[in-house]
């Protein structure tokens, strides 16, 4: 169904038979493999890492240097008893785990893991005679796919708290949904820049894109303040720390998952690793020009495979990094950073961003243009905290004469 | 083609039954998330129209803010977990019959309008066309051309949303 | 539209999995439930009846305000997909747009409600803060009321 050249995965020109569909399911399980083990080894290297900078040695008796230790806690979890609360929900208690789980492997199909771009074949791949993207699908509205499956995750967390019928999961759950619907909102803006840039919403697009190798990237094209208004967002949809503080063990025991065990309190673990690192390669995908890289020795084939993990590995270490380094946000920070700095700040950004390019089209004087949105944004963010002071001076003055 | 109708019927009885169980549940949390899946359907049904935009909108807005809402209101008032025996009232039966009769007049002049008429088929049409004449492309257009004045006053009605939320949450 | 036959078959997978692992927990795993495991967790302690407090209403503000920028939001993807071709034209409306949507975040910041709360100066005419009129304890049931009543004088 249409032109190869027009876009969508070319494996679909030509309608569906058996071998296309066979093909799908063959991309869909290699896909879910790739999260899998890469889930398996997260939770490894994490747990590593973090021994390692606290100069202690971490897992290191389940196979060689504790690699099978994230195996061993999985089947033993599958071995432990399954409770479940005499208050709880049960259609809904039960229905969680799903809702936490299918978002994360949902969002990964949108990734693309491989394919040379530069070279004319537009990031395919010939597979048993079909033509195909290095990605699992490439819906035409990627990037609003993703949001919207972040949108769904929060569903999994708030019911697994409501569900278990107990004053404190569903404290957790209730402000671990507010957190992470706070933060949405920043993450939808940073996203609007590269979809600026690129002119479509498909993730094969912004690859393509950014195929012009590394000044060609949408983190310096989009200035670097898109990128890392994403990077914090996405750290705290992903209830990573330094944003944790709903689950922070120290104080809330599990927050919402306190009352799960066994193998449903698996797939939250599971989930939230996976979660991390699919954001991690959305946000490879997005800004750093997903499998862009030069090729160096050997077949060419293999090379844009090895930089798409690598960038992923770095922001993997990241995370891992920060969990390490920083303490906890307090809840009123968090929520005072995603509503009141990152929205605006977003926002004012991509307006800027989007005057510079129409008045490159147009021929403006871009300086001046530049000038201007500068000066705009001063007053607005001079109105936004007059906004804010003058309305605390006039609480305070109402509470006075209480 | 058969593709499409199955996946049609699929949603098509997902999303009747679901909203049939949406009215006759009797826990408040589970209507809510018999809703879900009315919208989620409706969503899957505007991309089986090539709307992907549309369904992309839906599933953002509809499921990923105003149920997660109205959830929040259940969840953040309701004391007792479990079926509530007062959401129904005792007009059941003559709430299926209106019901009843709205699906008739629905369907009559649904029927009626566009009697035989049938999707264009999607056959040799490119992705790019059917971006531009239906999906984001197509949108974009509408927004800034036909539906201009609309659009700036949605910004309005937005903030006068906002305030109608603030004064609804103020401390009492 | 074929686009999405990969997505249909990756969610079948993640049900499939997710079902095949309860399933398997269920068959493998023991189930011996008493009173003790099905109360729900409190650290601990017997979980006594405290009178529920009212949740803060910032919540549901918070989930309001939401779906209003999650709207605005929505209005910015197809201007950034069509940006070029709208021109000048679309940039000033998009402006304009924003301007509103600037106005009600102004109006938001004002009225206080994205204020989560911050420290509180404690002012010098309050009574003193000592651990008798800050602290309450809990599940106290069957211990002494104070540390220093533990072996009877």
């Amino acid at each position: 169904m249409g032109d190869p050249l027009q876009g969508g995965d070319p494996i679909f020109i030509g309608g569906i038979d058996f071998g296309v569909v066979a093909l799908v399911v063959l991309k869909v399980l290699i896909g879910f493999t790739f999260v899998m083990v890469g889930v398996i080894f997260m939770i490894w290297f994490e747990r590593k890492l973090i021994a390692d900078m606290q100069n202690r040695i971490g897992p290191n008796r389940a196979g060689k240097w504790g690699l099978l230790q994230t195996l061993a806690d999985g089947i033993k979890l599958i071995f432990k008893e399954d409770l479940m609360p005499n208050k709880a929900d049960r259609l809904v208690f039960r229905l969680a785990p799903y809702l936490t789980v299918a978002p994360a492997f949902l969002t990964f199909t949108i990734v693309p893991i491989g394919g040379l771009f530069g070279t004319g074949e537009n990031g395919t791949i010939e597979v048993f005679g079909y033509r195909t993207f290095v990605q699992v699908a490439d819906p035409p509205i990627g990037v609003l796919f993703l949001l919207a499956m972040s949108s769904v995750a929060v569903y999994g967390v708030m019911l697994a708290g409501w569900s278990s019928g107990s004053k404190y999961p569903l404290l957790g759950s209730v402000r671990a949904s507010a957190q992470m619907v706070s933060y949405e909102a920043a993450l939808g803006l940073s996203v609007v820049a590269v979809v600026l840039l690129t002119g479509s919403l498909s993730t094969h697009d912004i690859v393509s894109a950014q195929s012009g190798g590394f000044a060609d990237w949408n983190i310096w094209r989009t200035g670097v303040v898109p990128f890392l208004v994403f990077c914090i967002a996405a750290t705290a949809e992903l209830n990573r720390p330094p944003f944790d503080l709903v689950e922070a063990e120290q104080e809330l025991v599990g927050g919402f998952h306190t009352e799960y065990s066994s193998m449903r309190f698996g797939m939250f673990y599971l989930a939230e690793f996976m979660n991390t690192i699919t954001m991690s390669a959305i946000i490879v995908t997005l800004f750093l020009g997903g499998p862009d890289g030069p090729s160096l020795f050997g077949p060419d084939i293999i090379w844009p495979t090895i930089w798409f993990m690598g960038k992923l590995f770095i922001f993997l270490f990241t995370f891992v990094w920060l969990r390490a380094t920083l303490p906890r946000f307090r809840y009123d920070q968090l929520m005072d950073l995603g509503w009141k700095r990152l929205i605006p700040l977003s926002l004012a950004w991509l307006l800027v961003i989007g005057a510079i390019r129409i008045a490159d089209d147009e021929g403006w004087n871009v300086a001046l243009v530049i000038g201007i949105s500068l000066a705009s944004c001063v007053v607005g963010a001079l109105a936004l905290v007059g906004a804010s002071r003058a309305g605390r001076i006039r609480r305070r003055a109402e509470e006075a004469l209480r | 083609m058969v593709a499409q109708n199955i996946a049609f019927g699929v949603l098509a009885a997902a999303t009747s039954l679901a909203a049939i169980r949406v009215v006759t549940t009797r826990n408040v949390v589970h209507a809510a998330l018999y809703l879900v899946v009315v919208l989620a359907s409706v969503g899957a049904l505007y991309i089986l129209l090539t709307a992907e935009f549309v369904a992309a909108v839906q599933i953002l807005v509809y499921v990923g803010a105003i149920v997660v809402l109205l959830l929040f209101g259940v969840m953040l008032t309701k004391a007792t977990l479990g079926e509530d025996d007062q959401l129904d009232n005792d007009q059941r039966w003559l709430g299926a019959v209106i019901a009843l009769f709205l699906l008739g007049t629905l369907s009559f002049v649904l029927v009626d309008a566009f009697g035989d008429d049938k999707l264009p088929s999607l056959e040799g049409v490119s992705r790019a066309t059917l971006e531009a004449q239906r999906g984001s492309g197509a949108v974009g257009d509408a927004i800034f051309s036909t539906f201009l004045v609309p659009f700036e006053v949605v910004s309005v009605l937005l903030l006068a949303a906002l305030v109608g939320a603030i004064v609804l949450a103020r401390r009492d | 539209m074929d686009n999405y036959l990969p997505l249909v078959v990756m969610l079948v997978l993640a049900v499939v999995f997710v079902f095949g692992s309860l399933v398997t927990t269920k068959f493998v795993a023991p189930s011996r439930p008493t009173v003790a495991k099905q109360d729900p967790y409190e650290c601990g302690i017997v979980p006594s009846r405290e009178a529920p407090q009212r949740f803060p209403v910032r919540f549901f503000l918070v989930a309001m305000i939401f779906i209003i920028f999650d709207i605005e939001i929505i209005f910015l993807y197809p201007w950034a997909v069509y940006h070029r071709e709208l021109g000048a034209y679309g940039l000033i409306e998009m402006l304009m747009f924003s301007v509103a949507v600037l106005v009600s975040f102004l109006y938001l910041l004002s009225k206080g409600a994205l204020d989560w709360g911050t420290v509180k100066k404690v002012s010098p005419l309050q009574p003193l803060r000592t651990s008798e009129s800050s602290i309450r304890r809990v599940g106290l049931e069957g211990r002494p009321s104070r540390p220093s009543e533990v072996g009877a004088p």
